[in-house]
């Protein structure tokens, strides 16, 4: 375990390739909000974003997590909910807009505010 | 009719049946031939049609078979059908704005970004970033951004024009960037964002930008003296500026902008006058007075024979409007067109509301509460086509139905069969158009009143207050207990308790204000807390159902003394509410009234009182040979 793990802070699980604009917005999204991020490379591991998200979130102290695959696909999950029931996903179309949101959403799961 | 005709001296099989505006009630019974009833079971469906017409026959005859089916007994067997007359009234709603909050010049942004930057009150002359390069030291600058701008951008753009030396002392975004924006900045300084329409905010003036600390709201913007100093006004300005201190207050973070001719006008719509007319009076009252002026004047003319609007005014638009509907209504009803002009409105409920509207002029989407009057309006009918229904009634089912009693009396004689319950009673009919009392003496004198205002004035109260624009959601807030979903797998109730539940909630409810509906929690899409949308709600049922109910008992009480009650049953729909009888309840104690919702039959709560009193006033007259 490294220290970033063990701070308070909203796990990003990212795919080797995930894209860098992407992650730069999930990242944003989390901070407009207040709540700080954490970015680990997870090489070879589950490729889709639902289930790195889902082991993010099982390694954040706030228990929200999320990943980043290859293709630029972002899900948000919190560890206490089932694995293949992700808070959130982004569709086919997304765009920096969709990735904003993604970080916001994160950071009100862990503020207990709606997700909107 | 050709009713087979029966044995007198065995059991008659007897059903009465309800035709309600909703739901269509039934309650059947053995009739023997001393008097005695012996009540075999109740039911309710949904009525078919609107209440009068021929189309109610459809719910009539469901109800019918169903309630035989429950008790065993053939629609062969019925001796009699006994139905409702109708209330002969018909209600209809307006509502009209009766301030207007308008901002010219874009003087003033008042919004409340969830995450607005940095905190602190800065002044400066307003100059966009795209000219900020260019902008020399000295006077304090408010930098303004417009949409396009990345907030990395943004940040160095502002941080090299303070190392030059310009003094950027505050920021107005365009986008949800405020937090981000700050973080970077060498020098923190308060910045307000999600400004939507940020290329209206005028340039090269004098703004102010206020942001609180979390938690806090805004002190000096808010402050009429706080404009006054941060602008240097003298007493004349001031009083100008006051409406902008006003529409600030309560927000976390706002901007003012000093323009030579901009403001902030919080105007009163001239709405017109009510005409009334009763009691061989007319008065004539300004609608701007209030509810309680306009219901005091109402008072003072009953009975009511028919109210009017100012022509050419708002109040004049509303009633037209509500007669326009009226008018429709009866065209279904009967078939028959009766001219608009010609329907008279017999009682009116006014209520004072407020709606959360859009300021026009606004730039961020600004709301300000605006103050609104809300009247329910009423009108007599004498066209009730029962009679058809229940010959239709007697054809299908081959049994012998007739029009049983009017609604008032036979709710009277429903509620009796509450347990605990003795004359003299009232009953209070909480319906969705109209609350209607009734008073049956210890001589068995029997009063009935209709009053305009229930359930649906209670819904669009508390759709407007709320600012919902969905009458479901709105109905929803106003049956079903709050709640605040807490995390995944737990929610509060408004009463302060916490329930734990196995699966989780699905994201779109996280952390939402929800109704508990039997089919699970419904979110109430509104940025006011389960509080504000509780206090909305109670005073939605107690400023329509406990005024109506100390209204309509008013008159047909003896001397109009709440005193001279004794018992008083709660009916219909509404009574069903899990907080509008311990409301109204509330109210009558203090006069010594025992007050509480009816049990028809010592079983069926506060429903099928008509179609019981139907069977029971039936019994009583074939038992009595003077009829």
């Amino acid at each position: 375990m490294t220290d970033a793990a063990q701070r308070p802070t909203v796990l990003v699980h990212r795919a080797p390739a995930a894209p860098a604009a992407v992650l730069r917005e999930v990242c944003a999204g989390a901070e407009e909000e207040g709540v700080p991020t954490d970015v680990v490379d997870v090489p070879g591991g589950p490729a889709d974003a639902v289930g790195l998200a889902h082991a993010a979130a099982r390694g954040s102290q706030l228990e929200v997590g999320v990943g980043v695959d290859a293709a630029g696909t972002v899900a948000v999950h919190h560890g206490k909910l089932p694995a293949h029931r992700p808070a959130t996903t982004t569709g086919p179309d997304a765009g920096p807009q969709d990735w904003r949101r993604t970080g916001r959403t994160a950071a009100r799961i862990v503020k207990g505010l709606p997700l909107g | 009719m050709g009713a087979p005709h029966r044995d007198p001296s065995s059991a008659r099989l007897v059903v009465g049946v309800d035709i309600g505006n909703s739901t269509t009630e039934a309650c059947l019974a053995d009739l023997a031939p001393d008097g005695s009833v012996a009540y075999l079971g109740a039911g309710l469906t949904r009525t078919t049609g609107v209440k009068g017409t021929p189309d109610n026959t459809a719910g009539a005859l469901r109800v019918i078979r169903d309630v035989l089916a429950q008790a065993g007994r053939r629609p062969d067997e019925v001796h009699t059908v006994l139905l409702n007359e109708a209330t002969p009234v018909i209600s209809g709603l307006a509502m009209e704005t009766i301030t207007e909050t308008i901002i010219t010049e874009s003087t003033m942004i008042g919004h409340n970004p969830t995450t607005p930057g940095g905190q602190g009150l800065a002044v400066g002359t307003t100059v966009s970033i795209a000219d900020l390069a260019g902008q020399s030291p000295g006077d304090p600058v408010v930098c303004v951004v417009p949409v396009e701008w990345d907030f990395d951008d943004v940040a160095r753009v502002v941080n090299a024009a303070v190392a030059r030396g310009v003094a950027v002392v505050a920021a107005v975004l365009a986008g949800d960037d405020a937090v981000l924006v700050t973080n970077r900045l060498d020098r923190p300084v308060p910045v307000v964002d999600e400004v939507r329409a940020v290329e209206k905010v005028p340039l090269g003036m004098l703004a102010a930008v206020e942001v609180a600390a979390p938690g806090r709201t805004i002190r000096t913007l808010s402050d009429s003296y706080g404009l006054a100093s941060v602008f240097g006004l003298n007493p004349e300005q001031t009083r100008a500026v006051s409406p902008v201190a006003r529409a600030l207050t309560g927000n976390r973070s706002a901007v003012v902008v000093r323009t030579p001719s901009g403001d902030v006008t919080d105007r009163r719509i001239p709405v017109g006058e009510l005409v009334l007319r009763g009691a061989g009076k007319e008065l004539r009252i300004d609608v701007d007075a209030g509810a309680e002026a306009i219901m005091a004047t109402i008072a003072r003319l009953q009975p009511l024979d028919d109210v009017h609007g100012e022509p050419g005014t708002h109040v004049g638009g509303m009633l037209a409007q509500v007669r326009d509907t009226m008018a429709d209504v009866l065209h279904d009803a009967d078939g028959s067109a009766q001219p608009p002009a010609e329907i008279a409105i017999r009682d009116v409920l006014a209520v004072d509301t407020f709606v959360p509207a859009e300021v026009r002029g606004g730039l961020a989407g600004e709301v300000a509460l605006e103050n609104a009057v809300a009247l329910a309006a009423m009108v007599r009918t004498s066209r009730s086509r029962m009679q058809l229904v229940a010959d239709q009634v007697s054809t299908q089912l081959g049994a012998w139905a007739e029009i049983g009693g009017v609604e008032g009396e036979m709710a009277v004689g429903g509620a009796l069969t509450t347990p605990g319950v003795d004359r003299p009673v009232a009953v209070l009919d909480l319906g969705g158009g109209s609350t209607d009392a009734a008073l049956l003496t210890r001589d068995g004198v029997c009063t009935a009143v209709h009053v305009a205002g229930a359930g649906e004035l209670v819904t669009k109260l508390i759709d407007s207050e709320l600012a919902l624009g969905d009458r479901e959601v709105a109905e929803g807030v106003k049956w079903h207990p709050l709640a605040k979903v807490e995390s995944f797998f737990h929610l509060r109730h408004e009463d302060g308790t916490v329930q734990f539940f196995d699966q989780p909630f699905p994201p779109h409810v996280f952390a939402r204000v929800v109704v508990l509906t039997p089919d699970g929690p419904v979110p109430v899409e509104t940025r006011h807390g389960l509080d504000h949308v509780r206090r909305v709600r109670r005073a939605a049922k107690s400023r329509v159902f406990v005024v109506n109910a100390v209204r309509a008992l008013r008159q047909v009480a003896p001397g109009a003394d709440l005193r001279a009650l004794d018992f008083v049953v709660l009916l219909g729909g509404s009574a069903l509410d899990f907080e509008i009888p311990e409301l109204i309840a509330d109210e009558l104690a203090p006069y010594g009234i025992v007050c509480g919702t009816g049990n028809v039959l010592g079983t069926q709560g506060p429903r099928t009182a008509v179609a019981t009193g139907l069977v029971r006033a039936h019994a009583a007259a074939s038992s009595c040979p003077a009829g």
